[in-house]
């Protein structure tokens, strides 16, 4: 039995749709057509070479649940305090979608002071006092914008760049352009995801084979400590007895095998059993984080209360981009319709969740760093859409403002300490050098060395991809 | 992986020359030239070719000669020389559009905005050549597609003559055999009685047999032992469970919406049972495609047919819709594409999705017979309204019979009564105590209500035109105010309208929100009991009362009469602002002051409260009447335009309502002008002149029946999708369908009583060589069990399963409103524990069964015609850890320790039970070697581990 090769098995079925595939991919990398069809064969999570020049190889998504305030973290504009509390007219998403109408709205200044950082001189506002220290090593780009106004439709354009549509997660799509490092663990995988705003879609792959689908390990809400692969562990037997049970299937699987031998679907169900024996084993001590030393958890605040839980999936993204994950989404989230970040009515609460997020993320910056991951790792930190620079319905909180909102990205090939792009005076609208999701998109591919408009998948006799008909590479960001 | 588009979509085809100024043409044009050369062309070249150039020619619009922006792209010219306002280039450089902003990423600077205006403004003078030849290439045009198999007319093939007398009797066989014998491959043998009755009770029933009826049936000498097997099985109520749940895939059947706000389908139960009752009653298919696409157009006899059809309609409901997407046009029309490409792959097989913003690529299908499909959705209402922040289905309640449909119809006729007559007394009320009310004062927005008389918000009130929604000016009523954008003046109108409750004089008054920019002649037409009366008011002077309300004047009404107050925008000279009507009573202050007066009051507060206690019980009782997610006709149908490249705000022709030009061979029914049409595309769906649907059907059974299709791409017969291995024997049975009166049971079994699907597994041994992917079908495909077979099955052999039919399974679904968070903690927060068939399982969009998750159920949001079968390491976890085995193995111990005592007798059956055969040799010594080394072969434990390894191995998973 330990001599089957160390195959993640696939069906004859999609071997043979992965042959057509392969074709078409491996014609573009340059690499013979009969390799290309044995390796896509055998696993079609194999590692792929890309056929432009990566800079990064993998992906940790820090998500931002419901809108960080941009003109209360990275977007600064001395004009909202000048303007604190004037009732001005501007044109609210929400009411334009529905009226086609502009509305009156209270300016309100940012909550927290904005102090300039790094060599960069970076502003950065009080509310994030640890990532603020590492303003020259990733590139803030304050002139994002994007598609849909409500948590749901915005979410699910992120993740797949539809807000309706059914269409492949970003993480999927790249598990199938690029395969994983790692055959103990899955190529795509999601922290702590959130049922609400589309949950399983935002990692699911839609038409794409299942053997790009991410694993969510975790649930938005549930404790850090307890986060794992689901049916990993077998709470009824001891490991010996786990042991016999497991030989007694496998002698009965190669006996009943013999009926059709040959068959590669059959063979490819004793594999499958292999390789969860194999993650069994394996995939625990890739999650344990109770072996990192004492000043390695303390970087990531783990043990202190706020940044305990946030800190521990931080940690856990590392050691998975070290084992070979192609793509880390660590949530902040929760499994409401107004998630973590989404304060309308409540804008000190952003507060709460900067304890919890920023040290953690900085940990992880430094971590990476030291360890000269940083340098193929991408790291995107952001949200769904931002915040409006005034209050929502005169009151103490900001509505969504997909118009204009700040991300960064750090390592993996992009200019460190750069910031890119402006929004108008308010801090409402993308004005300059303006950066829509699809061209994030189009950008992070490219980043891994792929061209957002040739990664490409025919269903129902169309070619789709991440971008549709949309995005454009950012090249000005790219080191 | 990496591909580039199969075809080029736009074959533009360019001669550019050198970039040259007309000599010839100086004295007229010259200096215009100058500023083209000067300051036109760098600009283009900076910021415009990149996109609509040589390289890239997005929304197929070229900037790189003249022609390019003459001819323009797909909205038409780019720009009209001398014409401002009519060229969308300067609409697009403005921003003024959110969709249509370029150059996308950074707006031109003002210098450059100016300087295209004034070249535009000269006639736009562009001295440079080249020439495009429009020829663009949309796949098929509809007269090359009659060509291509699908389009073809259906007609009944010769059955081919085979040598092997065995293959003779059924024209399948000798389709199947023909193809084999000039493939020169030889059929399998017959499957055993084992595996045969195996194959029969999954595929027909979908759970195994038990031990019992495998002997019974191996035992019967009959020569139509099989025959009579499968007549058996096509009777069981557990047929409709299996065969319903093929269609449930096809149907994208699920119980909430998925998407950003889940909401649950908590009526979409009734849908289910629907479906598995119509294939339990072998409900002919053509009836069913009608139900379900417009079960509540189709005439009825009793209130349990209206019921059925009304229920069938949730087929264009239960789609995964994003119901808080905020722009609602743009909802409806993503709702109507979902509708139209379910319907399209479901019935027909043709993928219309990708027609929404172009003609298909591939197949015949212009973007008309997109749209002309769309009308009919259009014209029918899916979502209640357009307005609602989050957008709700429609809940019809259902028809009921006896003493109960008695006792609802009471209810309905008594709150048809009273309704009026309260909303009257309370309208009285509020006249007659209109001198009581404390009136808030001029200044911030306030509710309508707190306003004395009658008043009528602009909410409530009938608009014509495009009126636009402000908040702008604060002194409004209730939620804002309606004004015209100074602009389509004479195009549009608002009418207030209120009942009036009690004769008198009353003040009619209007209230708006003055401001300088306002209209200072705004018409206002009054119509009272005398007639009409036609008042202008000067929108610029703020009003008098309340500083919210002009007075229009005193009018006589009569009471239980309507009176309506419109104002229009015809010949104004500013904005026109309307945001509420006010009727206010005039009477005599001894008249107010009256004790009758007060007497009055107090009788009418006595009547009100005991119209309200009488109405309470009844609104209930309505209330819990069964509901049913439908469709319904929409008041006003009307034919969609086409949208430019799927852009809701682009608008191009109006297209009629109708169906696909491509598979109307025959006559069609024109669409009545007020009816959405839903009833004739049925009818042309299912008339035998459609060359897709028998094909498509017939192939979908043929798929479910052998776990391949004749079509491979089930849900695409397009030309991106498979020929067909045997076209004849396709037609042969799409004809077969149509002469068996559409029925599926009877289809089924003539399918099930051939040769070829009695084959064994074993191929012979030239076969796999020559036709590796087995289209000849010269062996049964061995297939692994689908999620629900799995499931059940391993429910079936522990004996913990419960096969109660029908009804709702949601626990916690009944009587709660949908639209609420707490309708979506039941999907998040709900555990799956009940032990009936899959096919009840709650089918949530985002909290899906584990087990279907992983074993390859597939994507819930899409029709589904085909499930996948991928073999990942996630699913073997499952079968090795997952509670739900180490739970059934543990019950399939403890039944079989207490069955039997004898070991051999137990090894034995606990492989009938589970695999439906007795072990090998070889895996009774491997069971006899387990127990030897374990601490005592009595244990639940030892047994359970055996019970566990059946369940994960191959002969379980996997069906011979």
């Amino acid at each position: 039995m330990s001599e089957q090769p160390q195959h993640y098995p696939i069906s004859r079925r999609n071997a043979l749709r992965q042959m057509a595939c392969g074709f078409g991919y491996m014609a573009a990398a340059g690499i013979s057509s009969q390799q290309a069809m044995a390796s896509s064969i055998a696993n079609p999570l194999l590692p792929r070479t890309p056929h432009l020049f990566p800079r990064a190889k993998r992906v940790i998504f820090l998500f931002m649940a419901g809108g960080v305030s941009q003109v209360d973290s990275y977007d600064y504009k001395p004009l909202l305090y000048k303007k604190d509390g004037d009732m001005l007219d501007f044109t609210d998403q929400r009411i334009l979608a529905k009226t086609g109408m502009g509305s009156s709205q209270r300016v309100m200044k940012p909550l927290w002071d904005f102090k300039q950082h790094g060599q960069n001189g970076a502003w950065v506002s009080d509310l994030f006092p640890h990532m603020a220290k590492h303003t020259d090593e990733y590139c803030v780009i304050r002139s994002m914008h994007t598609e849909g106004v409500a948590h749901g439709p915005a979410t699910l354009f992120l993740h797949t760049g539809s807000t309706n549509l059914i269409r492949p997660s970003m993480g999927s799509w790249i598990s199938y352009g690029l395969g994983t490092e790692s055959q103990d663990m899955p190529g795509f995988v999601s922290l702590s995801p959130s049922f609400g705003n589309g949950g399983p879609r935002n990692y699911g792959n839609a038409f794409l084979p299942a053997a790009y689908q991410g694993t969510a390990m975790g649930r938005a809400g549930m404790e850090a400590t307890k986060i794992g692969i689901d049916n990993l562990r077998n709470n009824s037997l001891s490991p010996d007895r786990q042991k016999r049970q497991f030989d007694l299937l496998q002698s009965m699987n190669h006996e009943q095998c013999q009926s059709q031998p040959g068959n590669s679907e059959l063979e490819a169900v004793i594999s499958s059993y292999e390789l969860a024996w194999r993650m069994q084993s394996n995939a625990p001590e890739v999650m344990d984080i109770s072996k990192e030393s004492a000043a390695t958890k303390e970087l990531y605040g783990i043990g202190e209360k706020h940044t305990d839980n946030y800190g521990r999936q931080c940690l856990m993204a590392r050691r998975m981009a070290e084992s070979g994950v192609r793509f880390i989404q660590v949530n902040y989230s929760d499994n409401s319709n107004n998630p973590a970040w989404d304060q309308h009515n409540d804008m000190p609460k952003h507060k709460e969740h900067a304890l919890a997020v920023d040290k953690p993320v900085a940990g992880l910056l430094t971590d990476l760093k030291k360890r000269g991951l940083l340098e193929d790792t991408l790291v995107w930190w952001g949200g769904e859409f931002g915040r409006t620079p005034y209050a929502q319905k005169n009151g103490t909180g900001r509505d969504h403002n997909p118009t204009g909102f700040s991300v960064w990205l750090a390592g993996g090939g992009v200019k460190p300490g750069l910031i890119y792009g402006a929004t108008d005076e308010w801090g409402q609208y993308a004005i300059e050098n303006k950066v829509h999701m699809h061209d994030l998109h189009a950008t992070i591919l490219y980043l891994l060395g792929m061209d957002h408009e040739k990664l490409t998948f025919r269903h129902e006799g169309r070619d789709y991809r991440l971008t549709d008909v949309h995005g454009n590479v950012i090249h000005d960001i790219v080191a | 992986m990496f591909s580039t588009p199969h075809k080029l979509v736009f074959t533009i085809i360019v001669s550019i020359s050198a970039p040259q100024v007309d000599l010839w043409g100086l004295d007229s044009n010259d200096s215009g030239i100058e500023f083209f050369e000067k300051r036109i062309r760098p600009l283009l070249v900076e910021r415009c070719i990149e996109c609509h150039g040589p390289e890239k020619q997005k929304g197929g619009l070229r900037l790189d000669f003249k022609q390019g922006w003459e001819v323009g792209g797909d909205s038409g010219p780019a720009l009209v020389p001398g014409d401002l306002t009519e060229s969308r280039i300067i609409h697009a450089i403005h921003y003024e559009d959110a969709d249509f902003q370029m150059p996308p990423k950074n707006k031109l600077s003002d210098e450059a905005i100016a300087d295209l205006e004034e070249w535009i403004a000269m006639g736009a003078p562009d001295p440079r050549s080249g020439a495009v030849t429009d020829s663009r290439e949309s796949g098929l045009s509809v007269e090359e597609g009659r060509e291509f198999w699908s389009f073809k007319p259906i007609e009944k093939p010769k059955v081919p003559a085979v040598e092997d007398p065995l293959w003779q009797d059924s024209p399948i066989d000798s389709f199947i055999r023909a193809a084999q014998e000039a493939g020169g491959i030889d059929p399998a043998e017959k499957a055993s009685r084992v595996d045969l009755v195996r194959r029969a009770y999954f595929t027909l029933i979908g759970m195994p047999p038990s031990p019992d009826q495998i002997e019974s049936f191996v035992q019967d000498q009959r020569d139509d032992a099989f025959e009579r097997l499968v007549d058996e099985l096509l009777d069981s109520p557990h047929f409709g469970e299996r065969w319903g749940r093929h269609w449930l895939d096809v149907a994208r059947f699920a119980e909430s919406s998925g998407g950003g706000r889940t909401l649950l389908y908590k009526d979409a139960w009734r849908f289910r049972d629907y479906v598995i009752e119509s294939f339990n009653r072998d409900v002919p298919f053509d009836q069913l495609v009608r139900e379900q696409i417009a079960g509540d157009l189709l005439p009825y006899n009793t209130p349990k047919q209206r019921s059925r059809q009304l229920i069938a309609t949730a087929f264009l409901a239960l789609g995964p819709t994003n119901y808080e997407l905020q722009d609602k046009q743009l909802l409806r029309y993503d709702v109507i594409d979902e509708q139209v490409d379910t319907l399209g792959k479901a019935f027909m097989g043709m993928t219309l999705g990708c027609v929404r913003c172009h003609d298909h690529k591939f197949d015949p299908i212009p973007s008309e017979d997109y749209y002309a499909l769309a009308g009919i959705f259009k014209s029918t209402r899916t979502l209640y309204n357009y307005t609602d922040n989050v957008a709700r289905w429609v809940d019809t309640p259902l028809p009921m019979e006896g003493v109960k449909a008695n006792e609802l119809a009471d209810a309905e006729s008594i709150s048809t009564e009273l309704k009026p007559q309260l909303e009257r007394k309370k309208a009285t009320q509020s006249v007659f105590s209109q001198h009581t009310v404390n009136v808030p004062k001029p200044g911030p927005p306030k509710p309508s209500r707190l306003f004395p008389g009658i008043v009528v918000d602009e909410r409530d009130a009938k608009v014509e035109g495009a009126w636009q929604f402000s908040q702008y000016s604060q002194n409004y009523l209730d939620e804002g105010y309606l004004h015209d954008g100074n602009i389509g003046k004479g195009e549009k109108a608002i009418m207030f309208s209120a009942n009036i409750p009690i004769t008198g004089t009353y003040e009619a008054r209007l209230a708006y929100a003055e401001a300088a920019n306002r209209s200072t002649q705004t018409p206002v037409t009054v119509s009272h009991s005398k007639g009409e009366t036609a008042v202008i008011v000067d929108q610029t002077k703020p009003p008098s009362e309340y500083g919210r309300f002009h007075i229009l004047g005193r009018f006589e009404f009569e009471e239980g009469h309507r009176s309506n107050v419109r104002i229009s925008n015809r010949n104004t000279d500013g904005y026109v602002v309307a945001d509420a009507v006010q009727w206010y009573l005039i009477e005599d202050e001894s008249v107010i002051k009256s004790n009758a007066r007060k007497e009055e009051l107090a009788k009418l507060k006595t009547e009100i409260k005991s119209l309200e206690s009488e109405l309470k019980p009844i609104a209930q009782l309505l209330k819990a009447r069964p509901i049913a997610m439908t469709v319904k006709e929409d008041p006003e149908p009307s034919d969609s335009a086409i949208r430019i490249r799927g852009i809701e705000s682009r608008r191009g022709d109006v297209v009629p309502r109708g169906f696909l030009q491509i598979a109307t061979l025959g006559d069609t029914t024109e669409i009545p002008h007020n009816e959405s049409g839903r009833r004739q595309l049925a009818d042309w769906i299912v008339s035998p002149d459609n060359p897709l649907t028998s094909r498509v059907i017939a192939n979908r059974i043929w798929t479910w029946l052998f776990g391949q299709g004749i079509v491979s791409s089930v849900d695409n017969f397009g030309t991106t999708g498979q020929p067909p291995s045997h076209p004849e024997l396709l037609d042969y049975l799409a004809i077969r369908m149509q002469e068996l009166d559409w029925s599926v049971k009877s289809f089924v079994r003539e399918i099930m009583l051939s040769e070829t699907w009695q084959l064994s597994t074993q191929a012979k041994s030239n076969v796999v060589e020559r036709d590796p992917s087995n289209r000849l079908l010269a062996f049964y495909p061995k297939r692994r069990l689908d999620a629900e077979q799995l499931r059940d099955a391993i429910l079936a052999s522990s004996g913990d399963i419960d096969l109660a039919l029908y009804g709702p399974n949601i626990d916690g679904a009944g009587e709660i409103n949908a639209n609420s968070t707490a309708a979506q903690k039941i999907e998040y927060n709900y555990v799956f524990k009940d032990k009936r068939r899959s096919v009840y399982t709650p089918a949530f969009r985002v909290k899906r069964h584990e087990l279907f998750e992983l074993f390859d159920f597939g994507n819930i949001n899409f029709t589904i015609g085909q499930r996948n079968t991928s073999t990942v390491a996630l699913q073997a976890l499952y079968m090795l850890n997952n509670p739900f085995l180490i739970d059934q193995s543990h019950v399939a111990a403890k039944r079989l320790i207490q069955d039997r005592q004898n070991p051999d007798e137990r090894i034995e059956l606990a492989f009938e039970t589970t695999l439906g055969r007795a072990p090998t040799d070889e895996e009774r010594r491997l069971i006899a070697d387990f127990l030897s080394n374990g601490q005592t072969s009595d244990s639940v434990e030892e047994w359970a581990s055996i019970f566990q390894s059946l369940f994960g191995s191959i002969d379980f998973r996997y069906l011979n």
